[in-house]
């Protein structure tokens, strides 16, 4: 009876019994094999010709099937330019709009982690007001965009000074964080026509410019709500002693307090970047082809004589490539970013 | 350098933290600010540090008046109970910070960071970063890093208070030595009434945000101010017992003490310290009757717990006292030895 109790318990507690041990391990290889097989199935199927795509499946190049380069000379030689800009568009917008988000983003969270903000509701209301009123004056009374920015902006201005110490009643730190998160909560395709719309007012669709603003915009949120942890931990003792020293606001940033964020920094450039590289419906609101990102050249594979498993299955190989380098040379800073946000010592 | 505090409040919102503390610290004097947890002297070096504003009051450094000049043009260096080293440079780098901020020449850095590393002791360390140190080099290295800019005056916030009690006194002689040799003005806070006596020059204490008695060690020990400062300073502390006074003696149940205070009290309350208490038979006369409650070796002598009525009273006694847990005894202390309190404001009554 011992030896059937021994194979479920085990003696010491930081160890597995031999029973619990085996069904961990199963489960950890099937869930490895779910996530591995797509990744291999890709890498096969691109150097497969067009008949060997059909079912049955064959799995083992050389013995189900005879591989081939036609798919990868076609992106690569045939298509060419058509191949290469979309990627470097991916490559451009990605890594701007990641740089952008990082930096503002961190900057907010850390003034937020920093400073008591107190934005009074009655601005707030104000400065909601005429920018609907300006949007209106755009869209009905077809008044040019730039006029109406400015006009906006100088009654605002106006405002603010007439009425100013009437408004009492104010937000907090809290507040505006819970608002920035917020914004995320938002599914982007709730946004995709208005945001649509407003570029094509200004003129931008089609641009790099365009797709930079968008992400930045959409993955700022990401980067204060993974920071802000990060700065309210760092002990405020070195900041006033560097403070003490002699260093100003932007010296103590830059050279003590984002430091010692590192594994945080990374954790969220990475995240963003990530999802400014798979991004799909933005990009294809805001570009047709002059700023046509990657994730738009594998789903344009599907043609009408259906989809052309090979030619997709080399683009999705090129296009996770750069993103699975930089996160096997990451992971260490990744483990330490997501799982603990304190600075010991 | 000196340091002058006048009338200097601090209030958060509706919370008062600190009640128009008034101060003068003179040039190469080892000021403490001692008191209990929450009773505003931390928040008293910070003002004098330029972290917190006042709220009412002004601070001068050396006759200019600094209240509300910017933390790093008072020319002040501070310890923080925390060290606040920077983990991710070296010590050197550490050691150097205040001087890279005012752009120094390399080499000059260099040659004072070495300067200073010798003379707390930590030249093998200069590569190291500091959570390869010890707890007491890390304080070294904040000691260095508030030397080398060799500032108008040290601000110290308890920065003993994570060692250990065998390495705090060993620190506490080095510091008591470095602030002699250098000559700068220092405040340092604490709330251990050992540290205070043992390093000040002069103690201010303070209770509730309130000033209490600002004096010499000595005279805060012999001479306390009130009941809070005689209870606070003492180790062993100062026994209380509760009574009257009326022409020259203090009564209470247990028996009569003759003093040296000529007023009438109703309530009053009888301070004597462990060491002045003279042990005699029970019910004699000038005695309190008193039940030996414990024992206890402390090496070169015993502490004596005695209950007198409700309250604890404690003795020094020789190390081979000899007598039973639960025997009767007297005690007695000399009038001038004694010391006598209102019950109701905590006034020492002279």
């Amino acid at each position: 009876m011992s030896r059937w109790r021994g194979l479920f318990e085990s003696r010491r507690f930081g160890e597995l019994a031999p029973i619990p041990k085996f069904i961990c391990y199963a489960l950890l290889a099937l869930w490895s094999i779910i996530v591995l097989f797509p990744l291999y199935w890709v890498l096969v199927t691109s150097f497969k010709e067009p008949v060997d795509v059909a079912y049955p499946p064959k799995f083992l190049p050389f013995i189900d099937f005879q591989p081939s380069l036609h798919a990868w000379h076609y992106i690569f030689v045939d298509l060419g330019n058509d191949t290469f800009r979309p990627y470097a568009n991916s490559l451009i917008v990605a890594s701007v709009s990641t740089l952008l988000a990082v930096l503002i983003g961190s900057m907010a969270a850390y003034a937020l982690s920093r400073i008591e903000y107190k934005p009074k509701l009655g601005s707030i209301i104000g400065f909601i007001l005429l920018l609907a009123l300006a949007i209106v004056a755009v869209v009905h009374w077809q008044v040019d965009w730039r006029l109406a920015v400015i006009v906006a902006v100088v009654l605002f201005l106006l405002l603010l000074r007439a009425f100013g110490r009437y408004f009492r009643r104010h937000l907090g730190n809290g507040d505006i964080l819970f608002w920035i998160i917020s914004q995320r909560i938002l599914p982007p395709v709730v946004a995709a026509i208005p945001i649509y719309v407003m570029f094509q007012k200004v003129g931008l669709l089609d641009t790099h410019l365009a797709l930079i603003i968008t992400y930045t915009t959409v993955n700022l949120p990401i980067v204060v709500w993974l920071m802000y942890d990060f700065f309210a931990a760092i002990p405020r003792d070195l900041e006033e002693s560097a403070q003490l020293d002699g260093a100003s606001r932007y010296r103590i940033f830059v050279g003590i307090v984002l430091p010692l964020a590192k594994p945080g920094l990374i954790a969220a450039s990475l995240l963003v970047l990530i999802l400014a590289w798979n991004e799909y419906l933005l990009a294809l609101f805001l570009s047709t082809a002059k700023a046509q990102t990657i994730p738009l050249l594998v789903a344009a594979q599907n043609a009408t004589r259906g989809p052309q498993w090979w030619y997709m299955s080399v683009l999705i190989i090129i296009m996770i490539a750069p993103v699975v380098v930089l996160t096997i040379i990451l992971q260490k800073y990744i483990a330490r970013g997501l799982l603990l946000g304190a600075v010991k010592g | 350098m000196t340091v002058v505090l006048d009338h200097i409040s601090k209030s958060f919102g509706f919370l008062t933290v600190l009640h128009e503390l008034s101060l003068s610290v003179q040039a190469g004097e080892f000021m403490v600010l001692l008191g209990p947890s929450g009773c505003g002297k931390t928040t008293a070096l910070r003002m004098i540090a330029g972290l917190e504003t006042v709220t009412s009051g002004r601070i001068a450094i050396d006759g200019r008046d600094v209240t509300d000049v910017a933390p790093k043009n008072r020319d002040i260096a501070m310890v923080f109970q925390s060290y606040a080293l920077y983990p991710h440079m070296t010590v050197a780098e550490n050691i150097a910070y205040p001087l890279v901020i005012r752009r120094g020449a390399r080499a000059d850095i260099d040659r004072q960071v070495r300067d200073v590393a010798a003379q707390v002791q930590l030249d093998p360390y200069l590569d190291r970063y500091p959570r390869q140190l010890s707890g007491g080099q890390r304080q070294r290295v904040a000691l260095a890093r508030a030397i080398i800019r060799r500032p108008a005056v040290f601000l110290m916030d308890e920065p003993l208070s994570n060692l250990d009690a065998k390495l705090r006194g060993h620190m506490r002689a080095e510091l008591k030595h470095m602030q002699h040799a250098l000559g700068i003005t220092t405040i340092y806070v604490t709330h251990d009434q050992v540290e205070a006596m043992t390093l000040a020059h002069r103690v201010a204490v303070l209770n509730k945000g309130r000033p209490q008695q600002i004096d010499t060690p000595r005279q805060i020990y012999e001479d306390p101010a009130n009941l809070f400062v005689a209870g606070f300073i003492g180790s062993p502390p100062m026994n209380f017992v509760d009574g009257a006074l009326a022409d020259g003696l203090f009564e209470c149940a247990a028996g009569r003490l003759p003093t040296v205070v000529q007023s009438h009290q109703a309530k009053a309350v009888l301070g004597i310290r462990p060491e002045d208490c003279r042990l005699t038979a029970p019910g004699e006369a000038g005695s309190l009757r008193a039940t030996i409650y414990s024992i206890e070796l402390i090496g070169d002598h015993a502490l004596l717990t005695c209950r007198i009525g409700g309250q604890s009273i404690a003795v020094k006694v020789e190390k081979d006292f000899s007598r039973e847990i639960g025997a009767e005894i007297g005690i007695a202390a000399a009038p001038e030895r004694t010391y006598l309190f209102d019950a109701a404001s905590g006034q020492r009554l002279r």
